[in-house]
């Protein structure tokens, strides 16, 4: 059965939002997969199976705010982290992501200017 | 850790290795299960997954497995030092980004274990092979997430960056507060997809959302799920003419105008519905206007009722207005700046009204594009024309431009083009070269072509009119109004900045009408005057239309469903009228359906109607090719095209059932149009659900969902295949768009009719295998069972002369009053110029697509039964009528699918008005046609058994109506036997009537005396008071108020023509006797039919062995045929039939 709302996720940084079915570690119909962290997720509407899932987003190990998996958001790095967070503690960061965050920002840049 | 060696065994591009790994990861139950599509990818991933490592291995990057720990260790202290520990592993490892992880430890150590017992000879997977694998895999549902919430990402930045985005939170307000809010904003402001889903989120269930087009209907229910990322639920739904997603689940559904109009004949309230939008209402389509009359009261009713109307920036203060000043939320729409020029075509260009199109103002304008634009720059051209002829001739000088220079593909859009050629425009063109499309206006609303950059607009529009005198609809040319002129232009910047060149003067373009005309003032009227009557909206007159229709247009409407049998004389709906309504098709469609139910011939009539309800399935453009025309041949029949269309269908349904997929070559070879097809086996359907819901239909017989248990799971197995394939194709749609060839053009018009097995091939291997499947075919299986429609096919397959013959007169029943007559002198004429008259047109030619316009002969009187008497009277048993479906002028009236039926026999059982002179040797129909008869004795005799024969026709179909109203559990209204003996006596008198007789038209002066018109009683009867009653048994026999004479039935009036002797003079009785009786005395005309209705042959006498004798009452059992007769002589009260009654007062003579 339906539930009659709709449940919402709503990433609290880009205000990317989606209605999502579960919030946890262990969608339905995932056998040997388990997600590292509680995620909000959805059944993937651009897979042909029906079975497939997609994760939506999580809550910031941190800070505990609600962010999309995109990567202007949020990163995975054995935690989620918002990016203000992963700005806020660049240096405890591996260099492959530092560097990897300061070439994404120059590329923004050049797209903006 | 392990051995160089045995490594070496292990092989990963062993498909066995794979297969043991296959074990671990892939199982039956697992996420991904081998042999699924994601299993492919895995492995192709895996191997770019395989590739990529080494060659990041070579770079040097450090291998960090095992070492972790220890930095771990040493990471955490230095963080203390510092504000927060995020507590993170210093040696960064890619897998670290993943948040899924993969638990087979179950399985490894069964592998394990195994594989420990058997360490020697071992080549199965050890640790490091299933943790490369499950990292591979690990990286690869990573991917699949990215990819998946990537386009998720994509698609919400578009649906913000639509225009109507910043407005949802105001939508939604102004919904909540007022019952009905008009939304306008222009095309591609984004309001068709969103606001139904802002609604949705914004918690309103039920929702409807209405669309002109059927396609536009699941295309949007598509998208929108898509959007709401609920493609394969079942909240957003559609429900078009045969097809429907919708179930219980349905929150929001799209339909069509025309469908929710239905829905509001059941459900008057709508209670399904919290929320109704009607889209497009700017386009002002028939059903549109009259569902916004229908809204308009019931958002009175419903005050809960929310009502939205979305249209263009068009006219939105008319709707608003409507609905007592609605607010209104107007939406910048999103185009590009479209530059503007004006080139009126010089005079010395302008084609005259008879004369072909000048191409030259066109082709200066590619010239001119072609000079002006690079060809680097991308950008095709949108050419508007008004009609199919005008495209043609365009496209032809066009082609000769493009052949020569290269840089164009010239593709024509219109609607009769077969689906396939329609779908080009949508195809690529190779660089450097631009699609020409040249369109009728489909291309202004109907269909967008993304990538137009240059309009080039006529101005120009063929629209349809209805010509309520002559009850005709005509093609005609019209100028285009400034709104589509907008329309039009705004085509040209969908995608970015264009140019359109108008072909007229700005000061023509200030002349336009501001808005085309809507629908409801240039169209019959006739279903829908029909439609408000079975919703009890009162008089049509006094409906508050947007726009109300002209009055002259719905009195036209109601005289002709009167004539139709559909209203009473007081303009009620009669019981076939409740039903006609009903039907979704035609009231001529309608009423033959329901007189073919009647009778044995329901599949025939069903085919038939199905096919005159669509569009034709022969492409006109195959027509000159003559190896469709042979091909064709056989398929033709001359008794008339629906019969043609029946022999089509019969022959692909056979060729369906021996070679399924191969009747689209077959269709091919023969220039058909297969969706045609596909349209009209789903119309079948649905026809034959709809009479069997009124029970005019047997049920199923349960004999075919039988058959063993084998048999039915391979059904099963066959339709989850179906299904399979279905998805498949769904999933796909769309994705691939073709790369046109510069000779695309050409072929356009060749290639649907000869496709060589070549060509065919060619086409095979270019999709690739599976990619050729038919989702039509898929489709046609998953809906039908062939093996019964095959069965369906056989009973009108070999019909014999009796079924041809009582078909046509259904046919030709359900087309009344659509009568046309043949031209006295087409004996003389050549075939071409056959002329034909109907009552209300004079003068109208058959459409060269219908059979008898190659063939024109058999409509003709054939000579030796012709016996000349004078100049103009051509005495024959063989005249014929033309029943047909559409007149239509386009450059001339023109006659389309037609029927030939024997003139006398028909009118005689059809006419809704048979006027007699006394000796019944004269009759006029429907008060043009006039036919005389050489023996008087024969045209009563004929009369009398067309009467009983209406009569009992008519008995018989208010029996099967009745029936179907009241829902008596009877098994059928009439008995199969009681309806054989009447198609029998139907079909002979059909087929052996062989009386001479003359088939004039009159002229008018001839209708204008055509009565003797009301007479004194006494002028009439000549002073001898006669029991009229008594010579009409049943019938109110009294004098015609108008026509004088005497009006015996509702159709027949006898004795009321001008040149008519009068009702009692002796002189006309002649002597007669009866062959069922012994009766022989001299009777008139009247006497002796009268005589003869209630006097049947021994075997159909229904009170046998009843004759009460003479002058005493008869028993109590009196039958209903007789009554009480005074008679002054006696004196007496007595009990007699009709007959007895005449032969009594005979006795006193
Ligand atoms: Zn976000
Ligand atoms: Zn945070």
């Amino acid at each position: 059965m339906e539930q009659t709302r709709q449940k919402t996720f709503t990433c609290q940084l880009c205000g990317l939002t989606s209605p999502y079915s579960y919030y946890g570690q262990k969608p339905p119909n995932t056998r040997a997969i388990v997600l590292l962290e509680e995620c909000y997720v959805t059944k993937d509407p651009f897979s042909p199976d029906k079975e497939k899932f997609l994760v939506l987003g999580s809550t910031c190990s941190l800070c505990s705010m609600c962010v999309c998996v995109g990567s202007d958001c949020s990163l995975f790095y054995t935690k989620r982290f918002c990016m203000q967070c992963v700005n806020k503690h660049l240096d405890q960061f591996p260099h492959q992501i530092q560097t990897e965050l300061a070439k994404k920002k120059e590329r923004s840049k050049a797209a903006v200017s | 850790m392990d051995s160089d060696g045995r490594r070496d065994r292990w092989d990963w591009d062993s498909p066995h290795c794979r297969a043991q790994l296959d074990e671990v990861f892939f199982r039956k139950n697992d996420y991904i299960q081998t042999g699924s599509p994601e299993h492919r990818e895995f492995w192709a991933f895996f191997d770019r997954f395989q590739r990529f490592k080494t060659k990041k291995d070579m770079c040097g990057s450090v291998g960090a497995r095992g070492r972790n720990g220890d930095r771990d260790e040493e990471r955490k202290v230095k963080g203390k030092t510092a504000k927060v520990d995020l507590g993170l592993p210093v040696e960064y490892d890619a897998r670290y980004r993943i948040n899924v992880s993969v638990c087979t430890r179950d399985i490894e150590e069964r592998v394990g274990k195994s594989e420990h017992r058997s360490r020697q000879r071992s080549s199965g997977p050890g640790d490091q092979e299933i943790s490369d694998c499950r990292l591979a895999l690990l990286h690869f549902l990573d991917f699949n997430q990215r990819q998946s919430f990537g386009k998720l990402a994509k698609l919400r930045r578009e649906q913000k960056n639509l225009p109507i985005f910043q407005y949802q939170d105001k939508i939604v307000e102004l919904v909540r507060r007022h019952p009905v809010v008009v939304v306008a904003g222009d095309t591609g402001c984004g309001k068709s997809t969103q606001v139904p889903q802002y609604l949705l989120s914004a918690g309103f269930d039920y929702i409807a959302c209405t669309q002109p087009r059927r396609i536009a209907c699941i295309s949007l229910a598509k998208r929108v799920s898509f959007e709401s990322l609920n493609q394969y639920g079942s909240k957003v739904g559609f429900q078009i003419r045969f097809e429907t997603t919708r179930t219980i689940a349905t929150k929001l559904l799209f339909l069509t105008e025309g469908l929710l109009l239905r829905q509001i004949q059941q459900d008057r309230t709508l209670a399904q519905y919290q929320v109704v939008i009607v889209d497009e209402v700017h386009e002002r389509h028939l059903h549109c206007d009259f569902l916004l009359g229908v809204l308009r009261t019931l958002v009175a009713e419903r005050p809960d009722l929310r009502l939205i109307l979305m249209s263009a920036t068009i006219n939105i203060k008319l709707f608003s207005h409507y609905f007592s000043s609605a607010p209104v939320l107007q939406v910048p729409g999103r185009l590009f700046p479209i530059q503007v020029i004006y080139k009126p075509i010089p005079p010395e260009e302008q084609a005259s009204r008879s004369e072909k199109l000048d191409p030259r103002p066109y082709l200066r304008i590619l010239q001119g594009i072609d000079q002006r634009y690079p060809p680097e720059e991308r950008g095709d051209l949108l050419l508007f024309l008004s009609g199919v002829a005008e495209i043609s001739t365009i496209q032809e000088a066009c082609q000769v431009y493009a052949t020569h220079t290269q840089r164009w593909i010239v593709l024509p859009l219109h609607s009769t083009l077969s689906l396939a050629q329609q779908d080009k425009v949508f195809d690529i063109s190779p660089p450097g070269v631009r699609k020409c499309i040249i369109s009728t206006n489909i291309a202004e609303t109907s269909v967008t072509i993304d990538g137009v950059r240059f309009v080039v607009d006529s101005g120009k529009v063929k629209e349809m009119s209805f010509d309520p005198k002559a009850k005709m609809q005509r093609l005609q040319e019209f100028w285009i109004s400034r709104a589509s002129s907008e329309q039009r232009k705004g085509r040209a910047g969908r995608t970015g900045p264009g140019v359109c060149y108008r072909l007229y003067a700005e000061s023509d373009y200030d002349a336009f009408a501001p808005y085309p005309v809507p629908e409801i003032h240039r169209v019959a009227l006739d279903s829908l005057i029909l439609q408000m009557k079975s919703m009890g909206l009162g008089d049509p007159m006094s409906f508050v239309f947007i726009d109300p229709p002209p009055a002259a247009s719905i009195q036209t409407a109601v005289t002709y469903l009167k004539e139709q049998g559909a209203l009473d004389s007081h303009g009620e709906l009669t019981s076939i009228g409740t039903l006609l309504s009903q039907l979704p098709v035609d009231v001529v469609i309608g009423k033959m359906l329901v007189l073919g139910s009647l009778f044995n011939l329901v599949e025939p009539v069903l085919t038939v109607a199905a096919a005159l309800s669509v569009q034709s399935p022969f492409l006109r453009s195959s027509q000159n090719n003559p190896d469709c025309a042979t091909a064709r041949q056989p398929l033709h029949s001359n008794q008339g095209d629906p019969f043609t269309l029946l022999n089509t269908f019969n022959a692909w349904v056979e060729v369906k059932g021996e070679r399924g997929g191969g009747s689209r070559k077959w269709c091919r070879r023969r220039g058909l149009e297969e969706q045609r097809l596909y349209e009209m086996v789903n119309l079948r359907r649905q026809f034959r659900d709809l009479l069997k819901s009124h029970s005019l239909l047997e049920s199923e017989k349960n004999a075919a969902s039988d058959g063993d248990r084998g048999q039915r799971r391979m059904r099963l197995t066959e339709r989850k295949k179906l299904h399979q394939l279905k998805r498949d194709h769904e999933q796909q749609e769309g994705s691939k768009r073709k790369v046109l060839k510069l000779e695309e053009g050409h072929d356009g018009d060749m290639s649907s009719g000869s496709d060589t097995e070549e060509t065919s091939r060619r086409k095979k291997d270019k999709d690739g295998p599976g990619q050729n499947m038919d989702i039509q075919e898929v489709k046609f299986k998953l809906r039908h069972n062939i093996s019964e429609l095959q069965e369906a096919v056989t009973v009108s397959q070999d019909m014999s002369s009796r079924h041809q013959a009582l078909l046509k007169l259904l046919l030709c029943r359900g087309l009344y009053p659509q009568l046309a007559v043949p031209d006295e002198h087409n004996t003389n004429r050549k075939d071409s110029d056959q002329v034909f008259h109907t009552k209300n047109k004079q003068g109208v030619v058959i459409h060269p697509t219908s059979v008898f316009a190659s063939d024109p002969e058999v409509l003709l009187v054939p000579d030796d039964g012709v016996s000349e008497l004078g100049s103009d009277r051509r005495d024959s048993s063989k005249h014929q009528l033309l029943a047909f479906v559409t007149l239509l002028e386009t450059n001339k009236p023109y006659l389309s699918n037609c029927v030939r039926v024997p003139a006398l026999q028909a009118l005689l059982l059809v006419a809704n008005s048979m006027d007699s002179n006394a000796d019944c040797a004269r009759l006029v129909m429907d008060g043009w046609l006039e036919v005389e008869l050489r023996q008087p004795e024969e045209a009563s005799k004929l009369l009398s058994t067309a009467l009983s024969l209406r009569g009992e026709w008519e008995r018989l179909l208010l029996a099967q109506l009745g029936q179907s109203t009241e829902m008596r559990s009877a098994a059928q209204g009439v008995s199969r036997k009681t309806m054989e003996k009447l198609s029998d006596r139907l079909v002979r008198f059909l087929l052996y009537t062989e009386v001479s007789y003359s088939l004039r038209r009159l002229t008018a002066f001839q209708t204008q005396n055509l009565y003797i018109g009301p007479q004194p009683e006494s002028e009439l009867f000549q002073g001898k008071p006669p029991d009229l009653n008594s010579l009409f048994p049943g019938a109110e026999v009294k004098p015609h108020p108008i026509k004088g004479g005497l009006r015996v039935t509702s159709f027949f009036t006898y004795n009321c023509l001008a040149d008519s002797k009068d009702l009692y003079s002796e002189c006309l009785r002649t002597f007669w006797s009866c062959p069922n009786c012994d009766l022989y005395m001299p009777l008139t005309p009247l006497e002796r039919m009268q005589h003869e209705a209630s006097c049947r042959p021994a075997g159909e006498q229904q009170q046998t062995g009843e004759e009460p004798a003479e002058g005493k009452p008869g028993p109590s059992s009196v039958s209903s045929l007789s009554r009480v007769y005074h008679c002054d002589v006696c004196n007496k009260d007595l009990t007699l039939t009709s007959t007895e009654i005449l032969k009594h007062k005979r006795q006193h003579k």
